[in-house]
């Protein structure tokens, strides 16, 4: 193996990640920023060594306490034999989730198959690349602590051990993330070729049903059983899990620290050969499967038919139904935006897990127009909200095509809200429905929440059209950004004032649900209409502000 | 609204600045109806930005661009109605199928759903597409994107056609079918506006030939205008365009490189 080869593919793989985080490279310049770079790891380091040293003091001023030193050398010690494991789930989450980053991605940092490369060169880089960041960070922190602390209680080589083992752990998370991306890729190819025209639906469905069990399986980690509880199970399942190869790195340090000496010995000899054995595997999918080439899919065969679209009926013009057809099969097949449909049902996800293990755990009761409200206003106005923001920045460089055809502001505006509309709307009665099931709220509260929520997506839905108009980003390199950073933040508060202003005549009974003293100056339904001529006037300012930045827009087209 | 008796193209003392940089400096040209036009120069010399002024993408600071008699700053909509353009990078939504992307660019121009079927399939059959119509564009080659770009130009049938390098990644058959349209084209009055870095393809097909550097428009005329304005009677384009450029002094480029 080359270094000097694998450092320099390292080095792009690294730039890449910064290019997925929204930093611009074109004046990036490397020997500047080599210092911040470091940097960054260097503060991690001091960071670790100043927690090491202030544990440490507070180790040696209660040393006079009777059983603190035993149980804290115990409880210590356990924390280090559990590191690795925590690392690795760590590293595993954190680059699984880049890879989930990278899906949107329209570059691939395959190996350059025209240049010298060797498979092993190429995985290993991608590899260290993967562990750079979270995971090393992590571990420039977390190692000079506990290796401070271990001066204090005695236990160097033991800390030592876990940091070399923290080190280990984060190679074969990645290493495994390595595999799992060439082995989706090969899949993921695979099953588009057979299903043929399907492959459109079985994409969108797969993807849809993948983030929605990540994130079902998420909030009961971090809603459900709490995080302290799930790093417990985790340390407590490291020895019963001895057969699992990813624990034998903890499981070494466990038997080294019990003096336990020749299953630690043999112990790190089958955790070396994992490692090398998961690489080379890693290797040899690269090798096999790498090559990746984009499948063809085909969606429809034989003589052309075009279909007689409907919306022509409810007073669209060609151009603009034309534009809607287009946008729905972009928010179907493009993989980036396919995530928008996630967000809704995460949103409506959180609250009830939630409100699970509230029931579960505590007396303290989660009123159901609070819970319910979560299900149907957020929905649908998050919903309206992103759409709207992403709307024009998701046509990429391909807005020269609206540049270049008869495409006039008007008819821009109408489309994109539209569709804009139809999702927020068609969120709906799907997540109210389930809010329905799980919160009972009483009539009135349905009937509130449901057209205010009808409300919020047509103001807030028109302000953030008109905002994606204005900070839209059309680089698709090497990922579609869509809205400019300081947009999608002014987007967030600006939409945030403007729900605030249509709900605002509804505050009274909001404040009375909490305190449970009521402060009724007027009718509930006195307060929706009010709140209905303020979404209204609102509509039709940011609409008509919409129509003013897509003027402004198609009369610059640049990009 | 479109002016009967006006020339299909009009730039009257046409500039345009990108800060410093004058992209198209002072330009005065005229292109009558059934024309086909090449315009040719070096990389960076306005050519670009002066077919994006004629769809009305870029205003000029100064001056006038009338396309059909249509003011480009006034109008821009009913420029790119009667206007076919297919630009350098054929930019086109990869996530549809070939058919449902020329199917949006039918509808966008308010084409008939007969009309637009019978041309579309038209087209492809021409343009041998056929087959690999209902497939994702992201899985196309960049001649097949090139093709349907050059559809969506071709599908309405437009009075000017805009074409930026409209024979790039073609193969030999459909570049030759390409070629003999727009001379078809040109029959039924259609003007066209092409530029391209293949001289040969200009030389074959253009009436007229204007050649750009650093903004201006150095020359414009047919190719014996052009020989006599180079001195240079005999030549061909090539030789014309390095002398009028002045980037003629690429033999000494040559000797150095070998060494």
């Amino acid at each position: 193996m080359n270094w000097k080869t694998i450092r320099h593919l390292v080095n792009v793989d690294v730039k890449s990640s910064r290019l997925l985080r929204g930093q611009r490279l074109a004046k990036y310049n490397v020997a500047r920023n080599r210092f911040f770079n470091y940097l960054t790891y260097v503060v991690a380091i001091a960071i670790g060594l100043a927690v090491g040293i202030l544990v440490g003091m507070f180790y040696s001023s209660e040393l006079h306490t009777i059983g603190f030193q035993s149980s804290f050398n115990g409880a210590f010690a356990n924390l280090q034999i559990s590191l690795p494991t925590l690392i690795l789930v760590v590293t595993l989450v954190f680059t699984m989730m880049q890879q989930f980053q990278r899906s949107g991605t329209n570059f691939s940092r395959q190996v350059p198959y025209w240049l010298p490369i060797t498979w092993q060169e190429h995985t290993l880089a991608s590899i260290l690349a993967d562990v750079l960041g979270i995971p090393l960070l992590s571990i420039a922190c977390i190692a000079p602590a506990i290796v401070t602390v271990s001066l204090f209680t005695g236990q160097v080589p033991l800390a030592l051990g876990a940091s070399l083992a923290m080190c280990a752990s984060a190679f074969m998370a990645a290493t495994t993330t390595e595999a799992f991306r060439v082995l989706q890729v090969r899949f993921t190819g695979a099953v588009y070729k057979s299903t043929g025209k399907a492959a459109i639906w079985v994409r969108f469905t797969s993807t849809l049903l993948f983030f929605i069990v990540f994130y079902i399986v998420y909030s009961y980690v971090i809603y459900g059983t709490g995080i302290v509880s799930f790093i417990q199970t985790v340390a407590s399942l490291q020895t019963a899990a001895w057969f699992i190869p990813f624990v034998w790195v903890g499981l070494t340090l466990a038997f080294f620290a019990s003096d336990s000496a020749i299953l630690g010995l043999a112990f790190l000899g089958l955790s070396l050969l994992f490692i090398a054995g998961l690489f080379y595997l890693c290797v040899g999918l690269n090798s096999r499967f790498g090559l990746y080439e984009p499948p063809a899919i085909t969606v429809s065969r034989g003589i052309y038919a075009p279909k007689t679209g409907f919306l022509g009926k409810f007073g669209f013009s060609s151009v603009e139904s034309a534009m809607i057809r287009k946008d729905l099969k972009a928010f179907t097949r493009r993989r980036e935006l396919i995530t928008t449909f996630i967000l809704p049902i995460v949103v409506t996800i959180i609250p009830i897990v939630s409100s699970f293990n509230t029931t579960q755990s505590s007396s303290s009761s989660f009123p159901p127009q609070f819970g319910f409200a979560f299900t149907s206003l957020f929905p649908a106005g998050i919903m309206a909200i992103m759409l709207g923001n992403f709307m024009t920045g998701e046509e990429g460089q391909s807005i020269w095509r609206v540049y270049f055809s008869p495409i006039s502001a008007k008819n821009y505006v109408k489309s994109k809200y539209t569709f804009m509309l139809f999702f927020a709307l068609m969120v709906l009665p799907v997540t109210s429905a389930v809010g329905y099931v799980v919160y009972h709220p009483s009539a009135r509260t349905l009937f509130t929440l449901v057209v205010e929520s009808i409300f919020v997506a047509f103001a807030a839905g028109a302000l953030s059209l008109a905002n994606g108009i204005k900070g839209a980003d059309f680089n698709e390199f090497p990922r579609p950004r869509m809205i400019r950073a300081e947009w999608s933040i002014i987007n967030l508060a600006t939409c945030a004032a403007a729900v605030l202003a249509v709900l605002a005549p509804l505050l009274p009974y909001f404040i009375a649900s909490v305190t449970g003293s009521p402060i009724m100056y007027l009718d509930l339904y006195q307060a929706i209409i009010i709140s209905g001529v303020i979404a209204f006037i609102l509509t039709v300012i940011f609409y008509l502000v919409a129509v003013g930045n897509a003027k402004d827009l198609l009369f610059k087209a640049q990009i | 609204m479109i002016i009967n008796n006006a020339p299909a193209v009009e730039l009257k003392k046409a500039t345009k600045r990108y800060n410093e940089i004058v992209a198209v400096n002072n330009v005065d040209l005229t292109i009558e109806k059934g024309e086909i036009f090449g315009l040719l120069g070096p990389n960076g010399s306005g050519k670009s930005t002066t077919l994006k002024m004629l769809l009305g993408l870029v205003q000029p600071e100064e001056g006038s661009v009338m396309v059909l008699g249509i003011d480009a700053r006034k109008d821009q909509v009913a420029i790119k109605r009667q206007v076919g353009y297919a630009p350098e990078s054929p930019h086109l939504y990869e996530f549809l199928t070939g058919i449902e992307f020329l199917d949006f660019i039918g509808d966008i121009y308010g084409m008939q759903t007969d009309e637009k079927c019978g041309r579309i399939n038209e087209y492809l059959k021409a343009l041998q597409l056929e087959g690999r119509e209902g497939d994702i564009i992201s899985s196309y080659s960049e001649g097949m994107k090139q093709k349907i770009s050059l559809i969506a130009a071709f599908l309405h049938k437009p009075k000017v056609l805009i074409l930026d390098e409209p024979l790039n990644a073609l193969d030999p058959r459909s570049a030759r079918l390409v070629k003999d349209f727009l001379q078809e084209l040109k029959l039924q009055g259609v003007t066209t506006i092409m530029s391209t870095h293949i001289l040969e393809i200009a030389q074959a097909l253009c009436d007229r030939i204007g050649i750009m550097y650093q903004g201006k428009l150095l020359a414009c005329g047919n190719m014996e205008e052009l020989r006599k304005m180079a001195s240079m009677p005999n030549s061909g384009l090539e030789d014309i365009f390095l002398k009028l450029t002045g980037t003629g002094d690429i033999r000494a480029v040559v000797e150095e490189l070998v060494k």
